[in-house]
């Protein structure tokens, strides 16, 4: 199956879980097992969080964009913002790293999204902002679904 | 979406439901906190049974009352967590608090004794 889709949402957290549902609903139709439903919803809860929090500081006026593709089994998505971006994406992705230690933010979010993604890729400028690209393929048609 | 019980020997058990994710977080952390706070609490457990979703605010919201906990060397379980939670748990760390049982074993874990009579 293919598809396609583009949503945009101002930057404030409530929409953190809009951002989990629609994405869920998007990839629905290619059956994933509960396991990987749930590995590519914490990927787009972590990257929507950090743009809504980091990117725009939850200001609610600038919108968070979320790309998502289809090809077959395998998704692609880029989670984007115009936002503060990072000063150093090497460091942001280091397991326990965070600028917001006050939020309780744990750091944790680059390494559980690239543990759980293909090929995670992050653009990042500062003042201009970032965006955050994966791709996660989803197994193979079962001979149970296939007879549906 | 959160209940929150105190044992009589001072152990907060909280129920998670639903999802858990940075606005649910925030929601939630000073009613914790101001729980753990308010008497002789030593430890936490976290019973994830019922929890459909986490994200790494949990790891956030869970160290940060292991650390409101520090002064008065309380201990924290997490129960049941779905095993993508699990894999969270241990990229983070807290595998080793990680626990497949009922509360009432978890609490006899760490000390505490669930009906005093």
């Amino acid at each position: 199956m293919n598809n396609e889709m583009t949503l945009s949402f101002v930057a404030i957290e409530e929409n953190e879980a809009l951002a989990r549902m629609t994405m869920t609903c998007f990839i629905t139709p290619l059956d994933p097992t509960i396991e990987e439903l749930s590995e590519f919803k914490t990927i787009v809860s972590e990257a929507v969080t950090n743009a809504i929090i980091h990117g725009y500081d939850c200001d609610g006026i600038r919108k968070v964009t979320i790309h998502g593709k289809i090809e077959d089994s395998k998704v692609t998505m880029t989670v984007s913002d115009e936002g503060n971006g990072i000063f150093d994406v090497d460091q942001a992705m280091e397991p326990m790293f965070t600028t917001k230690p006050l939020l309780e933010r744990s750091g944790m979010g680059f390494t559980i999204m690239e543990s759980f993604a293909d090929n995670l890729s992050v653009e990042s400028a500062i003042g201009q902002g970032t965006v955050v690209r994966f791709e996660k393929t989803f197994s193979p048609v079962t001979e149970k679904s296939r007879m549906r | 979406m959160t209940d929150i019980a105190i044992t009589k020997n001072g152990i907060i058990v909280v129920a998670l439901r639903g999802e858990l994710g940075n606005h649910e977080a925030n929601r939630i952390r000073t009613q914790i906190s101001s729980e753990i706070f308010s008497g002789k609490v030593h430890g936490v457990i976290w019973d994830l049974t019922h929890l459909g979703f986490m994200d790494s605010s949990g790891i956030g919201l869970i160290l940060g009352r292991m650390r409101d906990l520090a002064p008065q060397n309380g201990e924290t379980l997490i129960l049941n967590p779905s095993a993508t939670m699990e894999k969270i748990f241990q990229f983070s760390g807290l595998g080793t608090v990680v626990r497949h049982c009922n509360v009432e074993k978890a609490i006899g874990e760490i000390g505490g004794v669930l009906h005093e009579q």
